[in-house]
């Protein structure tokens, strides 16, 4: 029959065919029990498994369903007779157990492992961690701890995770605090951690996902975690990222978070944090804690001229675009929306395509000008014995870069391994320069640099930059630098016009 | 398959019905636009992708149609394959090697007597290669330098349209919370396919055919979840195995952000799929099987007519397809045979469920006796158990056959 090729076991991974050679033709003979057959022959067996279909529940794509349970009880809530089985949600596998025992049900659903890990990083916890710490066991291993930003709540997780020690998943909101927890476990155990996003797929007893990606990874494997963490718990009521936590039978769960929503952001969701992580177990205040430093560093701008050639180029294509933006008063009529509504016409309207056309390719003439390449290099040289960080916006300038002076380059490319060893190597000064892409986010595993330099950009980079200003670090005496290149007369002015603005509005 | 943003342009909506703008397959303007893109991909047959990417972008040029020539233009990359080439020294370790002399420049400084030159040339000099290939291996591991190597099927321009518009109307399901289907005769590569692709199904027969619904297991918990809308479109060309069939799909329209309703059928559009049907028999033990008994018992020898997997025996969250069904020439009477062999025991596990759900009188079980399945889990079975040794003896499986014929449609009995 077609189906068994096609099986699923309760994980829902697919079984394979056995092969044709039984592997248990070997087992002792036993009788065939009398009268139940009409046939007289003789079964070869090891074990009897399925002498009868004993009650069970398994775990399926993020669902708990019980199997052979008997019509005359109904299970209680919160299981759901749908599709003539009875089903709930994952989260409430922790909350089942006492059912699970009094009647007696098979419980199939954890497959997670002891870790056996061996913590490295030899720093000692703060009161307040080991407080946190206490509350979070004294409420059963579930609810969410709420720190101030550079508490230390990745160390927090980290001494979880060793206290714990079965397998467990970290959830992280972006891809860079997915490698930034990567590389911190990775420190803390000196262990192999599995990676779940877009880009790289590797499970592993101890592994790190987004919460883009955690909702597959739950569907799949969430019954191989016993203890699921939340970076950022705040994200949780969100419709669509709120899934993996509903969907995990993990029956330990951390949340962590320093701005745990009110219960009016929490109404537009489906669910409310402590429905699926448990209470806040315990919170710190900033006051309570030393106030951050803000680094000492120095903003130069450096102003540089297209070349001739460039410059007839930027100002043909200049003239295509910003004349359809003005004839049609996109900015005026569509506010922050205007390049959404430039995308959507340049389908339909070939104006609007040519004013899109020419606009990507001022961008693209912008990120590799030759100024740009020559003012890098001269300061690259002036600081021939600092570390430099190269920022820029787009993939193709990054490798550019990385190929002609031969720096390290991290892009969305770059898999966590990798990054993790260029961080690292420029961290002891192994390699003098990285140039990359993408926010090297929150300042821990950031290596602090004395010169960043920027090349062009959007306004939208407000973040980095201010993300920056945590990496520089005056060294002794001499004063970290931040250049800006950007080129004269061009779009670059007025992105770092308002660019700086924003800036100073956040400080 | 599409990404979304290349579906999303070509969605239209009417009321609550959602439609899908495919290409007309003898449109000579999108036949002429599929021959050159398959001429330009041909072209690049051992070149990078990024040259490829490059060559696409100058073709689509200001075109605003350019979202079609990049769906046609994925529809062939998706069936082609793009490699790395093949290093003597793996990417990342001459990266760490020649990574700890930068910033390194092309002219010499005061500081910097060492330009790039020297670096690239040693570095060859003690790996015993040449410098191009240094250049080649630094960032041989990026896809953007992984090289066109095989170019897929052979595309027609017809043929690229067609399947363009399967991928369209796939797109549309990403965006689906549930999908009902229909299905009407030639319907057994459906079952298969549902379970491959993990999809939670539930069925009702009617008819000469079956209503299946299609969601996940967290469906009933969450208002219209989309998580589920890449399995229900991967599922789609198996549908179109069958020979008649429906299906409505409930959407969240990514435009409108309202629930609306989109439909298909087998004669709404030209709509082939490129799912091969299955072979008749799944293993040498049926083929064996059914050979046998038209040896023995087939055309006029016997009064029995033997047929494959006609039957489906529906247990709501499951099905059960019996391999063979026995039918009496003369009074119509029915026997099932499933086939037991060499199988894992979850299989078997689940095997046994179904026949206890299926409470089906006229089956009869040929269980391979070297399989680990012990007979008490098959006694109170509705049906008879026949065990074989290595495979299933004719004689003795017709006798059963009459015996339970005789039974199970002895009036006394009913």
């Amino acid at each position: 029959m077609l189906l068994k090729q096609h099986e699923e076991n309760d994980n829902g991974k697919q079984v394979r065919e056995a092969s044709s050679v039984p592997a248990f033709a070997s087992g002792k003979v036993q009788g065939h029990p009398q009268g139940q057959c009409h046939y007289p022959v003789a079964i070869r067996t090891n074990i009897c498994y399925y002498t009868h279909m004993s009650k069970r529940v398994s775990f399926q794509g993020g669902t708990l369903v019980l199997y052979n349970i008997d019509g005359e009880t109904s299970p209680p809530r919160p299981f759901r007779l749908v599709k003539e089985r009875w089903r709930c949600e994952g989260y409430h596998y922790g909350s089942i157990q006492p059912y699970l025992q009094e009647e007696d049900i098979h419980d199939a659903v954890p497959r997670w492992k002891a870790l056996n890990l061996t913590m490295q990083d030899t720093r000692e916890a703060h009161d307040y961690q080991l407080e946190a710490l206490v509350a979070w066991n004294d409420a059963g291993c579930c609810g969410s701890i709420v720190l101030p930003t550079g508490a230390g709540k990745t160390f927090l997780a980290i001494q979880a995770i060793q206290q714990v020690n079965r397998s467990t998943v970290v959830v992280a909101p972006t891809i860079d605090l997915l490698h930034q927890w990567y590389a911190r476990l990775v420190n803390a155990f000196a262990c192999e951690v599995g990676v779940y996003y877009g880009g790289e797929k590797k499970i592993l007893p101890l592994t790190v996902t987004t919460y883009h990606s955690a909702g597959d990874l739950m569907a799949d494997y969430g019954n191989t975690f016993k203890l699921i963490i939340f970076d950022e718990v705040h994200h949780l009521p969100a419709p669509s990222w709120g899934e993996a936590a509903l969907m995990s039978p993990a029956p330990m769960r951390l949340g962590l978070t320093a701005t745990y929503p009110e219960a009016h952001e929490q109404s537009n969701g489906r669910w409310r944090v402590e429905d699926l992580i448990g209470p806040i177990v315990y919170t710190k205040r900033i006051e309570d804690l030393v106030g951050q430093q803000l680094a000492n560093y120095r903003t130069q701008r450096i102003r540089i001229d297209l070349s001739p050639e460039e410059r007839a180029r930027y100002d043909s294509d200049h003239a295509i675009y910003i004349e359809f933006v003005r004839s049609r008063q996109l900015q005026r009529r569509y506010g922050p929306g205007w390049l959404m509504e430039l995308m959507r016409l340049s389908a339909l309207d070939p104006q609007a395509r040519r004013a899109f056309l020419a606009r990507q390719r001022l961008l693209r003439l912008l990120a590799s000008c030759e100024g740009k390449y020559t003012t890098l290099e001269a300061l690259l040289q002036e600081h021939d014995t600092e570390q430099v960080l190269i920022f820029t916006e787009h993939n193709a300038t990054v490798y550019d870069i990385a190929r002609r002076h031969l720096v390290p380059a991290i892009t969305h490319e770059t898999h966590a391994a990798e990054r993790k060893q260029i961080l690292e190597s420029f961290r002891t000064g192994h390699y003098r320069a990285i140039v990359t892409s993408r926010v090297l986010n929150e300042g821990v595993d950031v290596p602090e640099a004395k010169v960043a330099i920027v090349l062009g950009g959007t306004s939208g980079a407000r973040e980095y930059i201010q993300r920056l200003g945590r990496v520089l670090r005056k060294v002794e005496n001499k004063q970290a630098f931040l250049y800006e290149v950007i080129a004269r007369k061009t779009l670059d002015e007025g992105k770092a016009q308002r660019r700086r603005r924003n800036i100073q509005k956040a400080d | 398959m599409l990404t979304a943003d290349l579906v999303r342009p070509r969605l239209r909506q009417r009321g609550s019905e959602l439609y899908i703008d495919m290409l007309n397959t003898s449109d000579p303007y999108w036949l002429q636009t599929a021959t050159e893109l398959i001429a330009l991909f041909q072209r690049h047959i051992d070149q990078t992708q990024a040259t490829w990417d490059k060559a696409l972008e100058a073709y689509e040029g200001e075109r605003i149609d350019y979202f079609t020539i990049r769906g046609l233009a994925k529809v062939l990359t998706d069936a082609a394959t793009f490699a790395p080439l093949a290093t003597s020294l793996p990417a990342p370790q001459l990266r760490e090697r020649l990574f700890a002399h930068g910033p390194i420049f092309a002219s010499p400084h005061l500081f910097h007597p060492q330009i790039r030159d020297d670096v690239i040339r040693s570095a060859a000099n003690e790996l015993g290669i040449p410098p191009e290939q240094i250049e080649e291996t630094l960032f041989a591991d990026r896809p953007a330098t992984y090289l066109l190597t095989d170019a897929g099927p052979e595309w027609t321009p017809e043929s690229l349209v067609a399947r363009y518009n399967l991928e369209l109307a796939r797109g549309v399901l990403y965006w689906a919370n549930i999908v009902q289907i229909e299905v009407h005769g030639g319907y057994k590569d459906v079952w298969k396919y549902l379970k491959f692709f993990k999809l939670m199904f539930w069925v009702r027969s009617q008819h000469d055919g079956y209503i299946i619904d299609l969601d996940g297991p967290i469906s009933p918990f969450v208002s219209a979840t989309m998580r589920y809308g890449r399995q229900f479109a991967a599922f789609l060309p198996a549908l179109l195995l069958c020979e008649q069939w429906r299906m409505v799909a409930s959407i969240r329209s990514p435009q409108s952000q309202t629930l609306c309703t989109y439909r298909l059928d087998h004669t709404s559009s030209s709509l082939e799929t490129h799912f091969r049907p299955s072979g008749p028999f799944d293993s040498r033990l049926e083929a064996d099987f059914a050979c046998e008994f038209e040896e023995k018992f087939g055309s006029k020898r016997g009064k029995w007519v033997l047929t494959r997997e006609d039957e489906v025996l529906v247990l709501g969250d499951t099905v059960m397809i019996p391999d063979f069904a026995l039918t009496h020439k003369d009074n119509g009477q029915r026997i099932l045979i499933e086939l037991v062999g060499f199988w894992h025991p979850d299989y078997l596990r689940r095997k046994v469920e179904k026949v206890r759900a299926a409470q089906c009188r006229n089956l009869l079980l040929l269980v391979y006796e070297g399989v680990n399945l012990a007979a008490e889990a098959l006694q109170d079975v509705p049906g008879e158990v026949l065990y074989f040794k290595n495979k299933p003896v004719l004689k003795e499986v017709m006798a059963v056959v009459e015996k339970m014929a005789s039974r199970v449609y002895d009036p006394s009995l009913q």
